[in-house]
């Protein structure tokens, strides 16, 4: 028997909320707040939602959908097309090859992971960014994002879960 | 969606695997070819995000509205704490101000007389299109802004946009009703730039840090912190003498700048809508140029 259309509906608006989730975060993003410096800095609200998506529905936050989230926040933000996509599927990459270590662990191994990896991806973003323009870029704004990251990762990876249990327990 | 354990999947997975792992590499090779492309600049690419800003810009504007509304009643309550303090002070501000004034349209058309008597060309008529900040740059690699306002509304590539203290940057990108602007802090930044009082004149560079590079001076400039830095309108892009900031630092290895704008209440800028006659052409700016000449008449 073949479930039902409204079933099958059902099921993929549900398993669509960690992409959605995820796009509404890229355009929280950019919103402007009216705090000095904050614009620079802005926590990678992006890229621990495809951290967390991938740890724990690695097939509702897939590569080719890592791929557009990093088109689309590179479109937002004016970053060369590109750039967040490269990152966002590295750190989909290594979050999935890790996947095992974090699954069923207590929440702060996730949060080291994310510790280490968060911060292997803004050394290869300062990197690339600075061997994309061939020019110095400040470093400070990279570290300082990271760093607002790590701070914020907690609220969102309770945020992520409170959806998981509630909207994904079955898909 | 989930992974059903079947016969059929046991069979497959290591074909899965394999599919998906070359899928990966895949995209990660696309998402390096899109990073020459874009150091290519090629139309396609500029194109694809004018048209994403085009759609995002609207919905940008209403999530943008509400934080606008909190900062604004957040300020509210703040000012209303030194009121009585602000209004003396503005009433003495004002006082100078009228003073001001009066010398301002003493000056103005003593120049004009001048002009006159010289029959100089006058500027041509510069005219401001009000934009709404829908969005920032929201990370550490650029330095923008994203307008509501595009091509129909006649912001064009290259315009200056600036905030009520002084210049703020440039059109980079154009979409039919989104724009983005190049912030003067912005690592491919470049302002021809004069300093007020001694004309000499230099590039303003942008470099990611909060204060851009004062360059290519001539080599017999003499700079002090404080010097009032303005557009020199070299190139015809920008209308001359537009204030952008002072000189904050000199040092041997550079001079730094610190912009009159205040970058946290970038709330609504104003692009600047300017035409030397005969620089641009008028089917590439439709409209502007022959606003331009009313005032030319």
């Amino acid at each position: 028997m073949s479930p039902t259309l409204a079933y099958q509906f059902n099921r993929f608006l549900r398993g669509s909320v960690p992409f959605a989730l995820t796009v509404l975060l890229a355009m929280m993003s950019v919103v402007p707040i009216g705090i000095s410096g904050y614009a620079n800095v802005t926590p990678a609200f992006v890229a621990i939602s495809v951290f967390y998506w991938s740890i724990h529905r690695p097939y509702l936050m897939n590569a080719p959908l890592c791929f557009l989230l990093g088109v689309i926040s590179d479109c937002l933000t004016g970053t060369p097309l590109g750039l967040s996509s490269l990152l966002l599927l590295l750190t989909h990459g290594i979050a999935l090859s890790q996947r095992r270590i974090f699954i069923g662990k207590s929440f702060f191994l996730t949060w080291f992971g994310y510790l280490l990896i968060g911060f292997i991806i803004a050394m290869l973003s300062w990197i690339i960014a600075c061997l994309y323009s061939l020019a110095y870029v400040p470093i400070a704004p990279i570290l300082a994002q990271y760093g607002l990251s790590l701070l914020v990762f907690p609220f969102f990876a309770w945020l992520f879960g409170l959806l998981q249990n509630n909207l994904l327990r079955l898909t | 969606m989930a992974p059903r354990q079947s016969s059929v999947f046991k069979l497959t997975w290591p074909l899965k695997t394999i599919l998906q792992r070359s899928a990966f590499l895949l995209l990660i090779s696309l998402a390096i070819a899109l990073l020459f492309l874009g150091k290519a600049n090629i139309g396609v690419v500029e194109r694809m995000r004018t048209a994403t800003t085009d759609v995002v810009a609207p919905i940008l504007a209403t999530i943008s509205q509400p934080v606008d509304a909190f900062h604004k009643a957040v300020g509210r309550v703040q000012k209303l704490t030194s009121l009585i303090e602000e209004n003396e002070r503005l009433r003495e501000e004002n006082a100078r101000l009228l003073k001001w004034q009066a010398v301002g349209r003493t000056l103005e058309q003593e120049n004009e007389n001048f002009r006159q008597l010289l029959n100089a060309l006058s500027d041509p008529l510069v005219l401001p299109i009000t934009a709404r900040v829908v969005g920032d740059n929201g990370g550490p690699f650029v330095r923008t802004l994203l307008l509501n306002a595009g091509r129909r509304d006649g912001v064009r590539v290259g315009q200056a946009v600036v905030a009520p203290l002084g210049l703020v940057g440039r059109i980079a990108e154009v979409g039919e009703r989104s724009a983005r602007v190049l912030l003067l802090t912005d690592l491919n930044s470049r302002i021809p730039v004069v300093m007020e009082k001694s004309r000499h004149k230099g590039i303003l560079v942008g470099d990611n840090s909060t204060s851009p590079i004062l360059d290519f001076l001539p080599t017999n400039a003499t700079v002090s912190a404080g010097d009032r830095i303005v557009t020199s309108g070299d190139g015809g892009m920008l209308p001359a003498g537009r204030p952008i900031g002072i000189v904050s630092s000199v040092t041997e290895r550079s001079i730094r700048v610190k912009a009159f704008a205040d970058w946290t209440r970038l709330e609504y800028v104003s692009v600047l809508r300017y035409d030397l006659p005969g620089m641009s052409n008028p089917d590439e700016n439709p409209g502007d140029l022959g606003e331009s000449r009313l005032d030319a008449k």
